[in-house]
């Protein structure tokens, strides 16, 4: 939940300070170094396979990088092993303040679209059933599968599993919105609509958003600040309009849709 | 030499999970929700089978049995050897085999399923531990279920050697029920229901360890199912051979 007073105002959201991560001999993340202010809507982009879900996934402790700090409201996750009782602990209060929408949505299958959205709020909040109900509604009409409430996650589209998906992402008001390319399979009349509710909720609730995304229309119309992925490397990053302004010839290639350039097709 | 440091390090890392899922089982949260929701479904899965496994046993004992007590004039006695078979070996062994085969599998494919689909990882970003929410309802659930199976499969393995003692082999039906009992004893009968809820932990362990640790994709999932089967069920019948022997040299 935004808890703006838990930390002081000027601790950056997140930093990620010399941030490697190998598999085996294959490096995804060679050395990142980053910091995103607490309000700001950041969009990372970047070829598929660079590492930038591995990226959300060292934010949020799931994965552990070999070197490097990955500070969340000044807290070194990477320090923070989820094997130990105590670690696991500190994790899962860290992690209450952020909502990931996963690359392929990561729905229960089991539960209907509505139980899916209450789950988090069942769990983390006080909230009576009848407050939980209205809540879920509001949530579900926004990203326009109100009339999905009592369907399964396999009775639905992929992209209303998406939509779904961001609903329960922001189902308990949380810090920090990680979302791994939300715009991908939505049409663009839905997409448009997801990111008008993205802005909503940085204007209204003052959610910070790490958005990862291969859609330059978007990146354009919600970040106020732009990173670049590229071959384990962060390329660029930087205020939007500094980042556009400065036309780094690996954004321009990702922008030009071109097929030569720094970004290689391996 | 390899192969051999691997099964150490697997079975250290089950220890390891056996001692979490411990701890979990009893300290709060504890989802007892998700506990009575795996209870229903378990036993829905395993009714059906365990009891079509249990019925021709019974039926088995009798007409063998019949035959072989005629050879003596002691078939009024038939009873207490179905009644032993039955309530001491068959029944807890087949409550335990089935629910090996039908709920190991199926906890060992769901946990597997959401590993794969990353709804665990989604548990645990949302802050629930995994082994809280999925693993340790199913093993609740597998020592819960597998005695209450194995009630059933008491009456019903007595059930179908009664039919074929009585109606079809013409024992009488007050012999019948004098012996049934004659010789076993409250502790046999306590015995079978603790030994099924030893192997339904076993299993429910089995499970949620392969399920947990599965590979990468669909096929690995199948494999994970497949594995706990085939684990649980040698493992059962090995440890019901040494816990009877065990009993026996005990005089129990
Ligand atoms: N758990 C993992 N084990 C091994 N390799 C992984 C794992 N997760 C990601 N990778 C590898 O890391 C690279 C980056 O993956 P990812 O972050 O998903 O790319 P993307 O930028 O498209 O989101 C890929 O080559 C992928 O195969
Ligand atoms: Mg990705």
């Amino acid at each position: 939940m935004a808890d703006p007073t838990s930390t002081p105002d000027d601790t950056p959201a997140v930093v990620l300070d010399n941030v490697s991560k190998s598999f085996g001999d294959h490096t995804v993340l060679d050395g990142v170094s980053l910091t995103i202010q607490r309000g700001s809507i950041a969009v990372m982009l970047g070829p598929s396979g660079t590492g930038k879900s591995v990226l959300l996934r060292c934010l949020v402790g799931l994965l552990q990088p070999d070197r490097g700090r990955v500070l969340v409201f000044g807290e070194d996750v990477a320090a923070l092993d989820e094997k130990r009782a105590a670690d696991r602990k500190r994790l899962f209060a860290i992690r209450r303040r952020f909502g990931m929408l996963f690359q392929d949505g990561a729905l229960f299958d089991d539960m209907t679209v509505f139980d899916n959205v209450a789950f988090p709020m069942r769990l983390h909040t006080q909230l009576s059933e009848q407050a939980i109900h209205e809540k879920v509604s509001d949530r579900l009409a926004r990203v326009g599968v109100a009339h999905a409430e009592q369907k399964f996650p396999s009775e639905l589209s992929g992209g209303m599993r998406k939509r779904v998906a961001f609903a329960r992402a922001i189902a308990i008001d949380p810090d920090i919105v990680l979302c791994d390319e939300p715009s991908s399979g939505l049409d663009p009349v839905m997409s448009a609509t997801l990111d008008e509710l993205i802005l909503e909720l940085h204007r209204t609730l003052g959610m910070t958003f790490i958005i990862i995304s291969h859609d330059t229309a978007e990146a354009r119309k919600v970040a106020d600040t732009i990173g670049m992925l590229a071959n384990g490397k962060l390329v660029t990053f930087g205020p939007a309009e500094q980042v556009f302004a400065e036309n780094h010839p690996a954004l321009e290639q990702f922008f030009t849709r071109a097929t030569v350039g720094p970004i290689k097709v391996v | 030499m390899d192969k051999l440091l691997r099964s150490l390090h697997t079975l250290g890392a089950l220890v390891m999970f056996i001692g979490q899922v411990a701890r979990s089982a009893v300290t709060p949260p504890v989802y007892l929700g998700e506990t009575l929701r795996m209870m229903n479904v378990l036993a829905k899965r395993c009714v059906i089978p365990v009891s079509l496994a249990v019925a021709p046993v019974g039926a088995v004992i009798s007409l063998q049995g019949i035959s072989i007590f005629k050879l003596f004039g002691a078939e009024r006695m038939l009873s207490s050897f179905l009644g032993t078979a039955i309530f001491r070996e068959y029944s807890p062994a087949l409550a335990s085999v089935m629910v090996a085969a039908q709920a190991g599998s199926s906890i060992a494919a769901r946990i597997g399923t959401m590993k794969v689909r990353g709804q665990i990882d989604a548990l645990a970003v949302m802050s629930v531990d995994p082994v809280r929410y999925v693993v340790v309802p199913g093993v609740l659930a597998c020592v819960i279920v597998a005695p209450l199976l194995s009630v059933l499969t008491n009456l019903l393995g007595v059930f179908s050697g009664w039919v074929f003692a009585v109606p079809i082999g013409g024992i009488d039906h007050g012999a019948f029920m004098e012996h049934l009992t004659a010789q076993i004893t409250p502790a046999d009968l306590w015995i079978g229901l603790g030994k099924c809820s030893l192997f339904g932990l076993g299993v429910g362990l089995i499970a949620g360890y392969l399920g947990l640790n599965v590979g990468k994709g669909a096929a690995d999932v199948g494999k994970a199912a497949n594995d706990t089967v085939v684990s649980t069920i040698v493992l059962i019948l090995l440890v019901d051979y040494a816990v009877s022997m065990a009993l026996l040299g005990a005089g129990l």
